[in-house]
Protein backbone atom coordinates (compact mmCIF):
# COMPACT_ATOMS: atom_id res chain seq x y z
CA UNK A 1 0.00 0.00 0.00
CA UNK A 2 2.79 2.42 0.51
CA UNK A 3 4.38 2.09 -2.59
CA UNK A 4 0.82 2.57 -4.08
CA UNK A 5 0.41 5.85 -2.40
CA UNK A 6 4.11 6.61 -3.26
CA UNK A 7 3.33 6.17 -7.21
CA UNK A 8 0.37 7.85 -6.71
CA UNK A 9 1.88 10.83 -5.37
CA UNK A 10 4.37 10.90 -7.87
CA UNK A 11 1.48 11.34 -10.35
CA UNK A 12 0.40 13.90 -8.77
CA UNK A 13 2.98 15.58 -8.47
CA UNK A 14 3.91 15.30 -12.24
CA UNK A 15 0.75 16.60 -13.97
CA UNK A 16 -0.55 18.34 -10.76
CA UNK A 17 1.52 21.48 -11.53
CA UNK A 18 2.80 21.50 -15.34
CA UNK A 19 -0.40 20.58 -17.71
CA UNK A 20 0.64 17.37 -20.20
CA UNK A 21 -1.64 17.10 -23.04
CA UNK A 22 -2.72 14.52 -24.93
CA UNK A 23 -2.44 14.35 -28.22
CA UNK A 24 -5.39 13.74 -30.83
CA UNK A 25 -6.06 14.56 -34.37
CA UNK A 26 -9.14 15.40 -36.43
CA UNK A 27 -10.31 12.82 -38.36
CA UNK A 28 -12.71 15.32 -40.47
CA UNK A 29 -12.84 18.56 -41.38
CA UNK A 30 -13.71 20.39 -38.43
CA UNK A 31 -14.35 24.29 -36.81
CA UNK A 32 -12.79 25.24 -33.27
CA UNK A 33 -15.37 27.26 -31.70
CA UNK A 34 -14.53 29.88 -29.30
CA UNK A 35 -17.22 28.16 -26.58
CA UNK A 36 -18.30 24.18 -26.32
CA UNK A 37 -21.60 25.42 -28.69
CA UNK A 38 -22.43 24.82 -32.18
CA UNK A 39 -23.58 28.56 -32.37
CA UNK A 40 -20.56 29.86 -30.83
CA UNK A 41 -17.92 31.53 -32.97
CA UNK A 42 -15.73 30.15 -35.23
CA UNK A 43 -11.99 30.33 -34.58
CA UNK A 44 -10.97 28.62 -37.12
CA UNK A 45 -11.15 25.40 -39.56
CA UNK A 46 -9.05 22.44 -39.62
CA UNK A 47 -8.35 20.37 -41.95
CA UNK A 48 -8.85 16.72 -42.13
CA UNK A 49 -5.90 14.54 -39.85
CA UNK A 50 -4.95 18.22 -37.79
CA UNK A 51 -3.12 17.76 -34.54
CA UNK A 52 -4.28 18.86 -31.22
CA UNK A 53 -3.33 18.98 -27.71
CA UNK A 54 -6.18 18.28 -25.49
CA UNK A 55 -6.73 20.33 -22.97
CA UNK A 56 -10.27 18.89 -21.48
CA UNK A 57 -13.72 17.68 -22.56
CA UNK A 58 -16.93 19.02 -21.32
CA UNK A 59 -20.08 17.08 -22.71
CA UNK A 60 -19.81 16.81 -26.28
CA UNK A 61 -16.91 19.52 -26.75
CA UNK A 62 -13.34 18.76 -26.32
CA UNK A 63 -11.47 21.87 -25.89
CA UNK A 64 -7.91 22.13 -27.71
CA UNK A 65 -4.83 23.56 -28.67
CA UNK A 66 -4.22 23.73 -32.44
CA UNK A 67 -1.38 25.60 -34.32
CA UNK A 68 -3.97 28.48 -35.04
CA UNK A 69 -6.39 28.76 -32.14
CA UNK A 70 -7.06 27.47 -28.73
CA UNK A 71 -10.90 26.92 -28.63
CA UNK A 72 -13.70 23.77 -28.73
CA UNK A 73 -14.27 21.01 -31.44
CA UNK A 74 -16.87 18.16 -31.33
CA UNK A 75 -15.53 15.13 -29.02
CA UNK A 76 -16.04 12.94 -32.16
CA UNK A 77 -14.29 15.13 -34.59
CA UNK A 78 -11.37 13.55 -32.33
CA UNK A 79 -9.17 10.39 -32.39
CA UNK A 80 -6.86 9.58 -29.81
CA UNK A 81 -3.09 8.79 -30.38
CA UNK A 82 -1.75 5.85 -28.49
CA UNK A 83 0.70 6.78 -25.76
CA UNK A 84 1.68 3.48 -25.01
CA UNK A 85 2.08 2.12 -21.83
CA UNK A 86 2.40 4.38 -19.68
CA UNK A 87 0.30 7.29 -21.08
CA UNK A 88 1.49 11.10 -19.27
CA UNK A 89 -0.44 12.30 -15.87
CA UNK A 90 -2.35 15.03 -16.26
CA UNK A 91 -3.91 14.46 -19.91
CA UNK A 92 -7.74 13.52 -20.72
CA UNK A 93 -8.30 10.90 -18.54
CA UNK A 94 -5.37 11.15 -15.66
CA UNK A 95 -6.55 8.22 -14.39
CA UNK A 96 -5.19 5.96 -16.96
CA UNK A 97 -1.83 7.13 -16.09
CA UNK A 98 -1.84 6.47 -12.72
CA UNK A 99 -3.43 2.97 -13.26
CA UNK A 100 -0.78 2.67 -15.31
CA UNK A 101 2.24 3.83 -13.67
CA UNK A 102 1.16 1.34 -10.70
CA UNK A 103 0.90 -1.88 -13.58
CA UNK A 104 4.62 -1.09 -14.36
CA UNK A 105 5.42 -0.59 -10.97
CA UNK A 106 4.25 -3.75 -10.04
CA UNK A 107 3.09 -4.52 -6.45
CA UNK A 108 5.36 -6.57 -3.81
CA UNK A 109 8.12 -6.68 -6.51
CA UNK A 110 5.82 -8.74 -8.82
CA UNK A 111 6.87 -8.23 -12.79
CA UNK A 112 4.85 -5.28 -14.62
CA UNK A 113 2.08 -7.47 -16.09
CA UNK A 114 1.19 -9.30 -13.15
CA UNK A 115 -1.65 -6.57 -11.98
CA UNK A 116 -3.11 -6.84 -15.10
CA UNK A 117 -2.72 -10.25 -16.69
CA UNK A 118 -6.93 -10.14 -17.50
CA UNK A 119 -9.64 -12.97 -17.07
CA UNK A 120 -7.52 -15.56 -18.29
CA UNK A 121 -8.98 -17.57 -21.72
CA UNK A 122 -8.42 -20.53 -20.15
CA UNK A 123 -10.91 -20.19 -17.43
CA UNK A 124 -14.01 -19.21 -20.15
CA UNK A 125 -12.95 -22.26 -22.26
CA UNK A 126 -12.83 -24.59 -18.92
CA UNK A 127 -15.17 -22.92 -17.12
CA UNK A 128 -15.71 -23.71 -13.15
CA UNK A 129 -19.06 -22.62 -11.67
CA UNK A 130 -18.73 -20.43 -8.51
CA UNK A 131 -22.16 -20.83 -6.54
CA UNK A 132 -20.89 -18.71 -3.49
CA UNK A 133 -19.88 -15.73 -5.58
CA UNK A 134 -22.83 -15.96 -7.51
CA UNK A 135 -25.33 -15.47 -4.31
CA UNK A 136 -23.10 -12.89 -3.00
CA UNK A 137 -24.06 -11.17 -6.27
CA UNK A 138 -27.43 -11.96 -5.85
CA UNK A 139 -27.43 -11.02 -2.86
CA UNK A 140 -26.21 -7.46 -3.97
CA UNK A 141 -29.42 -6.78 -5.86
CA UNK A 142 -30.85 -3.61 -4.79
CA UNK A 143 -34.76 -2.19 -4.43
CA UNK A 144 -36.25 0.13 -6.93
CA UNK A 145 -37.07 2.34 -4.40
CA UNK A 146 -34.00 3.11 -3.44
CA UNK A 147 -32.93 3.80 -7.21
CA UNK A 148 -35.38 6.15 -7.49
CA UNK A 149 -33.96 8.28 -4.41
CA UNK A 150 -30.90 7.71 -5.80
CA UNK A 151 -31.59 9.13 -9.84
CA UNK A 152 -33.21 12.34 -7.67
CA UNK A 153 -29.74 12.86 -5.66
CA UNK A 154 -27.49 12.80 -9.11
CA UNK A 155 -30.21 15.08 -10.40
CA UNK A 156 -31.09 12.77 -12.99
CA UNK A 157 -34.47 12.93 -14.55
CA UNK A 158 -36.04 10.35 -16.81
CA UNK A 159 -36.64 11.44 -20.60
CA UNK A 160 -37.72 9.35 -23.38
CA UNK A 161 -36.01 8.81 -26.65
CA UNK A 162 -36.26 6.32 -29.17
CA UNK A 163 -33.54 4.04 -30.62
CA UNK A 164 -31.72 5.26 -33.29
CA UNK A 165 -31.22 3.60 -36.46
CA UNK A 166 -28.15 1.94 -37.57
CA UNK A 167 -26.37 4.05 -40.09
CA UNK A 168 -26.55 3.32 -43.61
CA UNK A 169 -22.67 3.61 -43.88
CA UNK A 170 -22.69 0.61 -41.24
CA UNK A 171 -24.10 -2.29 -43.53
CA UNK A 172 -25.89 -3.15 -40.58
CA UNK A 173 -29.95 -4.03 -40.98
CA UNK A 174 -32.14 -1.55 -39.79
CA UNK A 175 -34.02 -2.88 -36.86
CA UNK A 176 -37.51 -1.87 -36.30
CA UNK A 177 -36.94 0.35 -33.67
CA UNK A 178 -39.02 1.67 -31.08
CA UNK A 179 -39.76 4.19 -28.13
CA UNK A 180 -39.57 3.03 -24.66
CA UNK A 181 -43.38 3.55 -23.22
CA UNK B 1 -9.04 17.83 -14.81
CA UNK B 2 -8.30 17.00 -11.25
CA UNK B 3 -7.14 13.51 -10.70
CA UNK B 4 -8.89 11.01 -8.74
CA UNK B 5 -5.58 10.40 -6.72
CA UNK B 6 -6.78 12.35 -3.18
CA UNK B 7 -9.72 9.45 -3.53
CA UNK B 8 -6.97 6.37 -2.59
CA UNK B 9 -6.28 8.18 0.27
CA UNK B 10 -9.56 7.81 1.59
CA UNK B 11 -10.43 4.99 3.79
CA UNK B 12 -11.14 1.88 2.56
CA UNK B 13 -13.56 1.15 5.50
CA UNK B 14 -17.39 0.26 4.01
CA UNK B 15 -18.66 -0.42 7.21
CA UNK B 16 -21.08 2.59 6.93
CA UNK B 17 -22.75 1.31 3.96
CA UNK B 18 -24.99 -1.35 4.66
CA UNK B 19 -26.24 -3.21 1.05
CA UNK B 20 -30.07 -3.47 1.21
CA UNK B 21 -30.44 -6.55 -0.17
CA UNK B 22 -33.65 -7.40 -1.61
CA UNK B 23 -34.10 -10.68 -2.52
CA UNK B 24 -36.09 -11.13 -5.97
CA UNK B 25 -36.62 -14.73 -5.76
CA UNK B 26 -35.12 -16.35 -8.88
CA UNK B 27 -37.88 -16.10 -11.51
CA UNK B 28 -36.97 -19.06 -12.47
CA UNK B 29 -38.21 -20.77 -9.25
CA UNK B 30 -41.30 -19.83 -9.79
CA UNK B 31 -42.12 -21.86 -12.99
CA UNK B 32 -44.66 -24.24 -12.20
CA UNK B 33 -46.19 -27.18 -14.13
CA UNK B 34 -47.83 -25.06 -16.63
CA UNK B 35 -44.85 -23.77 -17.71
CA UNK B 36 -43.13 -26.78 -17.76
CA UNK B 37 -46.54 -28.19 -20.40
CA UNK B 38 -45.53 -25.24 -21.89
CA UNK B 39 -41.86 -25.68 -22.65
CA UNK B 40 -42.49 -29.51 -23.67
CA UNK B 41 -45.03 -28.08 -26.41
CA UNK B 42 -42.27 -25.68 -27.50
CA UNK B 43 -39.03 -27.88 -27.04
CA UNK B 44 -39.10 -29.31 -30.66
CA UNK B 45 -39.09 -25.53 -31.85
CA UNK B 46 -36.18 -25.15 -29.76
CA UNK B 47 -33.99 -28.08 -31.59
CA UNK B 48 -35.14 -26.70 -34.90
CA UNK B 49 -34.23 -22.99 -33.96
CA UNK B 50 -37.79 -22.22 -34.07
CA UNK B 51 -38.27 -20.35 -31.18
CA UNK B 52 -36.19 -18.61 -28.77
CA UNK B 53 -35.40 -19.41 -24.62
CA UNK B 54 -38.29 -18.29 -22.77
CA UNK B 55 -37.43 -15.70 -20.53
CA UNK B 56 -36.72 -18.21 -17.57
CA UNK B 57 -34.81 -20.38 -19.17
CA UNK B 58 -32.85 -17.33 -20.27
CA UNK B 59 -32.25 -15.90 -16.84
CA UNK B 60 -31.32 -19.43 -15.86
CA UNK B 61 -28.87 -19.77 -18.47
CA UNK B 62 -27.50 -16.00 -17.86
CA UNK B 63 -26.59 -17.29 -14.40
CA UNK B 64 -24.87 -20.10 -15.22
CA UNK B 65 -22.61 -17.79 -17.52
CA UNK B 66 -22.34 -15.29 -14.61
CA UNK B 67 -21.11 -18.26 -11.60
CA UNK B 68 -18.76 -19.41 -14.61
CA UNK B 69 -17.65 -15.79 -14.83
CA UNK B 70 -17.39 -15.07 -10.75
CA UNK B 71 -15.11 -18.29 -10.92
CA UNK B 72 -12.63 -16.84 -13.86
CA UNK B 73 -12.72 -13.52 -11.80
CA UNK B 74 -13.99 -12.89 -7.99
CA UNK B 75 -16.01 -10.19 -6.49
CA UNK B 76 -14.42 -6.99 -5.59
CA UNK B 77 -14.96 -7.05 -2.16
CA UNK B 78 -15.90 -3.04 -1.76
CA UNK B 79 -19.44 -3.16 -0.84
CA UNK B 80 -19.38 0.73 -1.68
CA UNK B 81 -18.54 0.08 -5.32
CA UNK B 82 -20.93 -2.86 -5.64
CA UNK B 83 -23.61 -0.87 -4.31
CA UNK B 84 -23.10 2.09 -6.49
CA UNK B 85 -23.16 0.00 -9.68
CA UNK B 86 -25.69 -1.68 -8.79
CA UNK B 87 -27.69 1.95 -8.19
CA UNK B 88 -26.32 2.92 -11.34
CA UNK B 89 -27.40 -0.27 -13.67
CA UNK B 90 -30.75 -0.82 -12.23
CA UNK B 91 -31.51 3.22 -12.75
CA UNK B 92 -30.29 2.33 -16.33
CA UNK B 93 -32.65 -1.00 -17.13
CA UNK B 94 -35.42 0.66 -15.67
CA UNK B 95 -35.69 2.84 -18.66
CA UNK B 96 -35.23 0.06 -21.19
CA UNK B 97 -38.05 -2.28 -22.53
CA UNK B 98 -37.07 -5.16 -19.83
CA UNK B 99 -37.14 -3.44 -17.13
CA UNK B 100 -38.69 -6.08 -14.93
CA UNK B 101 -35.83 -8.74 -15.68
CA UNK B 102 -33.90 -9.24 -12.19
CA UNK B 103 -31.16 -6.89 -13.21
CA UNK B 104 -27.76 -7.78 -11.31
CA UNK B 105 -24.34 -5.47 -11.44
CA UNK B 106 -21.01 -6.33 -9.94
CA UNK B 107 -17.16 -5.42 -9.83
CA UNK B 108 -14.89 -7.52 -10.87
CA UNK B 109 -11.41 -8.01 -8.37
CA UNK B 110 -9.41 -7.75 -11.79
CA UNK B 111 -6.86 -5.11 -13.50
CA UNK B 112 -8.15 -5.53 -17.08
CA UNK B 113 -10.36 -3.16 -18.77
CA UNK B 114 -13.57 -5.15 -19.49
CA UNK B 115 -17.39 -5.12 -19.47
CA UNK B 116 -19.47 -8.58 -19.65
CA UNK B 117 -23.24 -8.89 -19.68
CA UNK B 118 -25.03 -12.21 -19.69
CA UNK B 119 -28.45 -13.43 -20.93
CA UNK B 120 -31.13 -12.67 -18.65
CA UNK B 121 -29.52 -9.43 -16.91
CA UNK B 122 -26.20 -10.15 -15.14
CA UNK B 123 -24.24 -7.01 -15.83
CA UNK B 124 -20.02 -6.81 -14.63
CA UNK B 125 -17.40 -4.54 -14.89
CA UNK B 126 -13.54 -5.18 -13.96
CA UNK B 127 -12.63 -3.17 -11.29
CA UNK B 128 -9.68 -1.61 -14.12
CA UNK B 129 -12.03 -0.27 -16.74
CA UNK B 130 -13.89 1.25 -13.34
CA UNK B 131 -10.91 2.91 -12.28
CA UNK B 132 -9.99 4.47 -15.42
CA UNK B 133 -13.34 6.18 -15.60
CA UNK B 134 -13.98 9.99 -14.74
CA UNK B 135 -17.55 9.97 -13.79
CA UNK B 136 -20.68 8.53 -13.37
CA UNK B 137 -21.64 9.28 -16.83
CA UNK B 138 -18.69 7.42 -18.32
CA UNK B 139 -20.05 4.14 -16.37
CA UNK B 140 -23.44 4.63 -17.59
CA UNK B 141 -22.07 4.56 -20.75
CA UNK B 142 -20.63 1.20 -20.45
CA UNK B 143 -23.38 -0.37 -18.14
CA UNK B 144 -26.23 0.85 -21.19
CA UNK B 145 -24.38 -0.89 -23.42
CA UNK B 146 -23.59 -4.00 -21.67
CA UNK B 147 -27.84 -3.75 -20.99
CA UNK B 148 -28.22 -3.11 -24.52
CA UNK B 149 -26.90 -6.50 -25.52
CA UNK B 150 -29.08 -8.13 -22.60
CA UNK B 151 -32.34 -6.33 -24.14
CA UNK B 152 -31.26 -7.83 -27.88
CA UNK B 153 -30.28 -11.08 -26.25
CA UNK B 154 -27.32 -10.69 -28.59
CA UNK B 155 -25.24 -13.69 -26.78
CA UNK B 156 -28.40 -16.21 -27.24
CA UNK B 157 -28.06 -14.87 -31.28
CA UNK B 158 -24.77 -15.93 -31.24
CA UNK B 159 -24.83 -18.95 -29.79
CA UNK B 160 -27.32 -20.57 -32.40
CA UNK B 161 -24.80 -19.91 -35.06
CA UNK B 162 -21.82 -21.02 -33.14
CA UNK B 163 -20.60 -24.50 -32.24
CA UNK B 164 -22.23 -24.93 -29.35
CA UNK B 165 -25.56 -24.27 -30.97
CA UNK B 166 -25.75 -28.71 -30.30
CA UNK B 167 -25.68 -27.77 -27.06
CA UNK B 168 -28.47 -25.62 -27.23
CA UNK B 169 -30.41 -28.00 -28.91
CA UNK B 170 -29.93 -30.30 -25.87
CA UNK B 171 -30.66 -28.15 -22.98
CA UNK B 172 -34.22 -27.37 -24.90
CA UNK B 173 -34.55 -31.33 -24.95
CA UNK B 174 -33.34 -31.55 -21.25
CA UNK B 175 -36.35 -28.94 -20.18
CA UNK B 176 -39.22 -31.81 -20.92
CA UNK B 177 -38.04 -34.06 -18.23
CA UNK B 178 -36.75 -32.14 -15.54
CA UNK B 179 -38.24 -28.69 -14.02
CA UNK B 180 -37.96 -26.56 -12.66
CA UNK B 181 -34.82 -24.98 -14.71
CA UNK B 182 -33.08 -24.49 -11.67
CA UNK B 183 -33.60 -26.27 -8.31
CA UNK B 184 -32.12 -23.14 -6.72
CA UNK B 185 -29.32 -20.14 -7.39
CA UNK B 186 -26.26 -22.25 -8.51
CA UNK B 187 -27.33 -25.32 -9.32
CA UNK B 188 -28.19 -25.66 -13.12
CA UNK B 189 -29.91 -28.82 -14.22
CA UNK B 190 -27.14 -30.56 -16.05
CA UNK B 191 -27.65 -29.56 -19.61
CA UNK B 192 -28.03 -26.43 -18.84
CA UNK B 193 -25.04 -26.41 -17.32
CA UNK B 194 -23.12 -27.76 -20.43
CA UNK B 195 -25.04 -25.00 -22.45
CA UNK B 196 -23.92 -22.18 -19.83
CA UNK B 197 -20.42 -23.74 -20.63
CA UNK B 198 -20.25 -24.00 -24.12
CA UNK B 199 -22.37 -20.01 -23.93
CA UNK B 200 -18.98 -18.97 -21.55
CA UNK B 201 -16.43 -20.30 -23.86
CA UNK B 202 -17.71 -17.15 -26.46
CA UNK B 203 -16.66 -14.37 -24.36
CA UNK B 204 -13.13 -15.13 -25.61
CA UNK B 205 -14.48 -14.98 -29.32
CA UNK B 206 -16.88 -12.22 -28.75
CA UNK B 207 -19.95 -11.19 -30.26
CA UNK B 208 -21.41 -10.20 -34.24
CA UNK B 209 -19.44 -6.66 -34.73
CA UNK B 210 -22.91 -5.55 -35.72
CA UNK B 211 -24.16 -6.54 -32.64
CA UNK B 212 -21.27 -4.55 -31.00
CA UNK B 213 -22.27 -1.58 -32.85
CA UNK B 214 -25.87 -1.66 -31.84
CA UNK B 215 -24.89 -1.81 -28.50
CA UNK B 216 -22.97 0.88 -28.50
CA UNK B 217 -26.36 2.99 -30.30
CA UNK B 218 -28.35 1.84 -28.01
CA UNK B 219 -26.37 2.46 -25.15
CA UNK B 220 -25.97 6.02 -25.86
CA UNK B 221 -29.79 6.21 -26.36
CA UNK B 222 -30.22 4.78 -22.46
CA UNK B 223 -27.76 6.70 -21.32
CA UNK B 224 -29.90 9.86 -22.54
CA UNK B 225 -32.52 8.62 -21.26
CA UNK B 226 -31.37 7.83 -17.91
CA UNK B 227 -30.82 11.62 -17.52
CA UNK B 228 -27.08 11.41 -18.05
CA UNK B 229 -24.46 13.10 -20.37
CA UNK B 230 -25.14 10.83 -23.22
CA UNK B 231 -21.17 11.15 -24.20
CA UNK B 232 -20.01 9.46 -21.46
CA UNK B 233 -19.50 5.60 -23.92
CA UNK B 234 -17.68 7.05 -27.00
CA UNK B 235 -15.36 9.16 -23.64
CA UNK B 236 -14.66 6.03 -22.52
CA UNK B 237 -13.93 4.57 -26.23
CA UNK B 238 -11.25 7.71 -26.60
CA UNK B 239 -9.81 6.80 -23.28
CA UNK B 240 -9.09 3.80 -24.16
CA UNK B 241 -7.98 4.50 -27.65
CA UNK B 242 -4.55 5.81 -25.88
CA UNK B 243 -3.60 2.56 -24.73
CA UNK B 244 -1.23 0.21 -26.51
CA UNK B 245 -3.41 -2.24 -27.81
CA UNK B 246 -0.92 -4.70 -27.03
CA UNK B 247 -1.35 -3.94 -23.17
CA UNK B 248 -2.41 -7.07 -21.47
CA UNK B 249 -5.43 -5.58 -19.59
CA UNK B 250 -6.87 -4.70 -23.08
CA UNK B 251 -6.53 -7.97 -24.53
CA UNK B 252 -9.30 -9.85 -24.53
CA UNK B 253 -11.47 -6.74 -25.24
CA UNK B 254 -9.51 -5.82 -28.42
CA UNK B 255 -10.03 -9.37 -29.40
CA UNK B 256 -13.43 -9.46 -28.99
CA UNK B 257 -14.68 -5.77 -29.93
CA UNK B 258 -14.95 -4.46 -33.22
CA UNK B 259 -11.88 -1.81 -33.54
CA UNK B 260 -12.42 1.16 -31.29
CA UNK B 261 -11.78 3.82 -34.62
CA UNK B 262 -15.25 2.31 -36.27
CA UNK B 263 -17.15 2.29 -33.00
CA UNK B 264 -16.38 5.84 -33.01
CA UNK B 265 -17.15 6.52 -36.50
CA UNK B 266 -20.27 4.91 -36.08
CA UNK B 267 -21.01 6.48 -33.17
CA UNK B 268 -20.35 10.45 -34.42
CA UNK B 269 -22.65 9.80 -37.56
CA UNK B 270 -25.81 9.01 -34.99
CA UNK B 271 -25.00 11.10 -32.73
CA UNK B 272 -25.36 14.76 -34.10
CA UNK B 273 -28.75 16.56 -33.93
CA UNK B 274 -30.94 14.11 -32.26
CA UNK B 275 -28.49 14.52 -28.76
CA UNK B 276 -27.86 18.35 -28.41
CA UNK B 277 -30.83 18.28 -25.83
CA UNK B 278 -29.31 16.05 -23.40
CA UNK B 279 -25.89 17.02 -23.47
CA UNK B 280 -25.56 18.99 -20.67
CA UNK B 281 -27.33 16.34 -18.87
CA UNK B 282 -25.37 15.58 -15.61
CA UNK B 283 -22.22 13.45 -15.66
CA UNK B 284 -22.51 12.85 -11.87
CA UNK B 285 -18.29 13.49 -11.55
CA UNK B 286 -18.56 14.70 -7.46
CA UNK B 287 -20.51 11.17 -6.89
CA UNK B 288 -18.50 8.80 -9.22
CA UNK B 289 -15.64 10.17 -6.89
CA UNK B 290 -16.88 9.44 -3.72
CA UNK B 291 -18.37 6.16 -4.22
CA UNK B 292 -15.02 4.45 -6.41
CA UNK B 293 -12.43 4.69 -3.82
CA UNK B 294 -10.98 1.79 -3.66
CA UNK B 295 -7.09 1.50 -3.68
CA UNK B 296 -6.02 1.16 -7.35
CA UNK B 297 -3.98 -2.17 -6.79
CA UNK B 298 -6.02 -5.69 -7.36
CA UNK B 299 -5.51 -8.29 -5.11
CA UNK B 300 -5.13 -6.46 -1.69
Amino acid sequence: MKRVLAVLMATAAAGGGVFAAELAYTVRPTEVKARPFTDASTLASLGESSKVDVLQRQASWIQVKADRATGWVKMLSLRFDQLGNAPRAGGANSNLAVLFNIASTGSGGSTPTTGVKGISEEALRNPRANPTQLKQMNDLQIAAAEVQTFARAGKLSAKTMAYLPAPAAAGAPVLAQGAKK
Amino acid sequence: MKTLVSLTVLALGCSACAVAPMMIGSAVSKMDMNDVQNLVSRVQKVSDGQRDLTEPEEIALGEGVASNMLGAAPLLQDKRAQRYVNQVGLWLAMQTERADLPWHFAVLDDNEFNAFATPGGYVFITRGLLLSMRNEAELAGVLAHEIAHVLRKHHLQAIKTSNARSALAEAASSFMAQAPVTAKVGQLTPALAKLANAMTEMYTRGLDKNDEYEADRMGVVIAARAGYDPYGLPAVLQSLQTVNPNYPGLALMFKTHPSIASRLDLLAQVMDKPFDAYENQPNGVARFKAQVTMPRLAGK
